[in-house]
């Protein structure tokens, strides 16, 4: 498991887990960013632009929520 | 009340996720038939339109967009309360319309999922299939139909595909039983919900299931207000207890909603839509490859910017002109049908530049408009706010605040009114606060004035195109943006701390503009500034005029003036009269020699006007920033609306009012010859030139603005915190200016 960021530019993951305080992690998940959904990272850096759900989203990392992937090969 | 009769118009409700095309479809649907405004109490818009189907009348009510019905703001509750009938200004809900992304349908279904739990007759319009189409997505519609159990239409609002469809589809739902979907929560949940209904009733509220659920949920205590403190202890710790069962049988709150929710998606979408396991590069991902990255997508962001404030500028500028020479003619109407008197100056200083105040500004405003709904409504705007994160994320807002602040540049109400995408309430009010820092148009005509007649036209660094004059004026607006930065960190370092919440942002895909939607766009955000800024900025120009006017007594004018005009105005009678060669002459000369008169007498009055004794009044506080009685004055009278101080200057320093305005040689002129009282001393140095501008750059001189933050904040606080804090650093700013000026000439 490694924090999103982490994945580098043309990578995908499956989201493990979220973690951060209630509301953040719940505004993420109605977002569609929720344990077991399927991301890839478009472009690095923060903020980061990654696909979920076929769609390009912008993300940029806090210290308020923390995005663990589990890289797939 | 499903079984509506046809006399009775339906209520429908539109809701969906944001950028789903809602309003392009609430358009497509209720065409130019529609009705703005706002709930009370909350910033939320409230658009209704109306159309009819087949001889039924049905009003359509446009629900703001979002991801979720999961209220955490009272702004987020409206949603719920329409949806729920529990509002009096909205009619009972009749039929929900869903709009979805059809290349989405995962995210989107969570907000359906909700929806379906109102229990009212639903239908789903299946949006944006050219992009599931380019992307790959397969949807099997009627497999969907049957699995929701409800209409499925599909669409293309942009192109007004499908509309006829949905429209009988909405009138045929209207008879139809609602939709009555099983439950995505688990067993233990449901329960749960059942035991708080019951406790409800036992304490004779009746709440509808739907909220007893987000009850339920809500652990962050949003929906308190819902209950009665002391009245509803009881249920109160019902909902405790409950939320202690639900931990320990493995469904706690709230983590439970997201994980039935979207489990019951993936169970409605099993086998009915499907995507290719590798994402297919699509037109937008390779526009992306430039707009995003690091240092194409930047220079190409700078680009954008300047070609839409110069063509803001250029376009506008006609039109602007026109409007001046319609008002000019306006005052000649005026001046022609009333005496000379309190009137006659009402109609002409107050009405008519009143209201000409306001509508100079209207072309520029328009056409800011007009380039953002461009960007808006063809997905670079979303780009934009990703690139200006990066520079935003430092002072600790994100970019979010980016179109917020660039519609300010054009004027600040619709800035702050912009400001409502901001979800974080404190980085929105941060946004807000500083909003009115960014040079807005009204502050263009004091910047050009002062340059134009007390900045040498010198080249800098020895560049023929770089020079000192166009250097000033980048300066003032770049001064307006640092300041905003500063203050920002100061507000988010002091007392609007906190950590910056996570920013996460659709990019929509790119898409060709519509015509329709960004005139609509245009339109509807132009008049709304014109209804919330014309009417108060009108009131408070005739405050001023009348200020400015009062107690005008002929004791106020010095007898010699007097004696000279009456003296000057038996000449030009005489002359009239005579039929000597000259004549003609010199009665050109006279009534030159009255005009200039007319105009001293002006002067005269104003100077011992209520405004001239404050200008006088005030005038050891402001001469540490090298202005006189006469700029304090203009200053004075400008704090209502900024841009009166041009008007003001020249009456102040007896130039007659039809020779007034930025571009005009001769206010520069008078600018330039003016003296400081009983001395040869000219007012006007560079420095002092400087620190105006600089004051004006700074200073929360816009009585619309500060209303506007006031409904926005719902709270006098603020506006008086932007108004003192911006008043402030406008006079240390301009005293800073004018001493350093002063004293580097001086060395």
């Amino acid at each position: 498991m490694i924090p999103l960021q982490l994945l580098t530019a043309g990578a995908s993951g499956r989201v493990t887990q979220l973690m951060g305080g209630v509301e953040e992690v719940r505004r993420m998940e109605e977002l569609g960013l929720r344990a077991g959904a399927a991301v890839e990272m478009v472009q690095g850096g923060n903020p980061c632009i990654i696909r979920l759900a076929g769609n390009k989203v912008c993300f940029r990392r806090t210290d308020a929520l923390h995005v663990l992937v589990e890289e797939s090969q | 009340m499903s079984h509506s009769t046809s006399s009775k118009t339906i209520t429908v409700a539109l809701i969906g996720n944001p950028n789903t095309g809602k309003s392009t479809l609430f358009n497509a649907l209720s065409g130019a038939r529609q009705q703005v405004g706002n709930y009370p109490g909350v910033t939320v818009e409230k658009k209704q339109g109306r159309l009819r189907i087949d001889q039924q009348d049905f009003t359509l009510v446009d629900l703001p967009g979002s991801y979720s019905l999961a209220p955490r703001s009272p702004d987020e509750m409206i949603s719920v309360d329409v949806l729920l009938g529990r509002r009096d200004d909205v009619a009972p809900i009749d039929v929900i319309l869903c709009i979805v992304d059809s290349s989405n349908l995962e995210r989107n279904l969570y907000l359906v999922s909700q929806v379906l739990e109102f229990e009212r007759p639903t239908v789903l319009a299946l949006n944006m299939q050219d992009v599931a189409r380019e992307k790959g997505v397969l949807i099997d519609v009627e497999a969907l139909r049957n699995r929701l159990q409800i209409p499925v239409v599909e669409i293309q609002a942009n192109r007004g595909k499908g509309i006829e469809a949905l429209k009988q589809t909405l009138a045929q739902a209207a008879h139809q039983e609602p939709a009555r979907p099983e439950s995505p929560f688990p067993e233990a949940f449901q329960e749960e919900v059942a035991f708080l209904e019951r406790v409800a009733r036992e304490h004779s509220r009746d709440l509808p299931r739907y909220l007893v659920e987000r009850l339920l949920l809500d652990t962050g205590g949003y929906l308190e207000p819902i209950l009665d403190r002391d009245v509803d202890q009881g249920i109160h710790e019902a909902i405790q207890e409950a939320r202690t069962r639900l931990q320990k049988a493995g469904c706690p709150a709230p983590g439970v909603e997201a994980m039935a929710r979207y489990g019951w998606v993936s169970k409605m979408l099993d086998g009915v839509a499907s995507r290719p396991s590798i994402h297919r590069t699509t037109w937008s991902d390779r526009i992306d490859k430039v707009l995003t990255h690091w240092a194409w997508g930047t220079i190409a962001f700078v680009l954008v910017m300047l070609a839409m404030f110069q063509s803001v500028f250029y376009i506008a500028e006609p039109a602007s002109f026109m409007i001046e020479k319609l008002n000019g003619w306006l005052a000649g109407v005026a001046e022609s049908v009333t005496a000379e008197g309190a009137l006659r100056s009402l109609l002409v200083n107050g009405v008519i530049e009143g209201v000409g105040g306001v509508l100079v500004f209207l072309p520029q405003i328009f056409m800011l408009f007009f380039f953002i709904a461009i960007l808006e409504d063809c997905g670079y705007m979303a780009r934009a706010a990703y690139l200006m994160d990066r520079v935003m994320s430092r002072v600790g807002l994100s970019g979010k605040s980016f179109i917020p602040l660039l519609s300010s540049f054009a004027c600040a109400i619709p800035g702050v009114m912009a400001a409502r995408v901001i979800e974080n309430p404190r980085d929105r009010l941060v946004t807000i606060l500083v909003a009115p820092l960014m040079s807005c148009s009204a502050r263009l005509p004091v910047y050009t004035l002062m340059i134009a007649a007390f900045i040498p036209d010198i080249p800098l660094f020895g560049l023929r195109f770089f020079r000192l004059p166009g250097a000033t004026m980048f300066g003032m607006y770049f001064l307006g943006i640092a300041t905003a930065v500063v203050v920002v960190f100061i507000l988010k370092k002091t007392i609007l701390p906190g950590q910056a919440p996570p920013f996460v942002m659709e990019l929509p895909t790119y898409k060709l503009p519509s015509a329709r939607m960004v005139l609509h766009r245009m339109l509807d955000r132009g008049f709304a500034f014109v209804r919330r800024a014309g009417t108060l900025i009108f009131a408070v120009t005739v405050v001023v005029w009348a200020i400015a006017y009062f107690p005008h007594h002929e004791s106020q004018i010095s007898p010699g003036l007097l004696a000279k005009r009456s003296e000057l105005q038996h000449r030009i009678e005489s002359l009239e009269n005579s039929d000597a060669p000259s004549a003609e002459t010199l009665l050109a000369l006279a009534a030159k020699e009255k005009s200039a008169v007319e105009a001293k007498i002006a002067g005269e009055y104003l100077k011992t006007s209520y405004l001239g004794a404050a200008g006088q009044f005030i005038e050891p506080a402001v001469k540490p920033l090298g202005w006189d009685w006469r700029i304090g004055c203009a200053t004075i009278a400008s704090f209502p609306a900024r841009e009166v101080v041009i008007a003001t200057l020249g009456v102040i320093y007896n130039l007659g009012e039809d020779e007034t305005d930025a571009e005009s040689t001769s206010l520069q002129q008078t600018l330039r010859d003016a003296k400081w009282d009983g001395s040869d001393r000219p007012v006007f140095t560079i420095p002092t030139a400087l620190s105006v501008m600089v004051f004006f750059a700074l200073c929360a001189q816009c009585a619309a603005t500060l209303a506007t933050i006031r409904r926005e904040t719902n709270s006098y606080r603020w506006p008086i915190f932007t108004f003192v804090y911006m008043t402030s650093l406008a006079y240390l700013g301009s005293l800073a200016t004018f001493q350093i000026g002063t004293w580097w000439l001086a060395g």
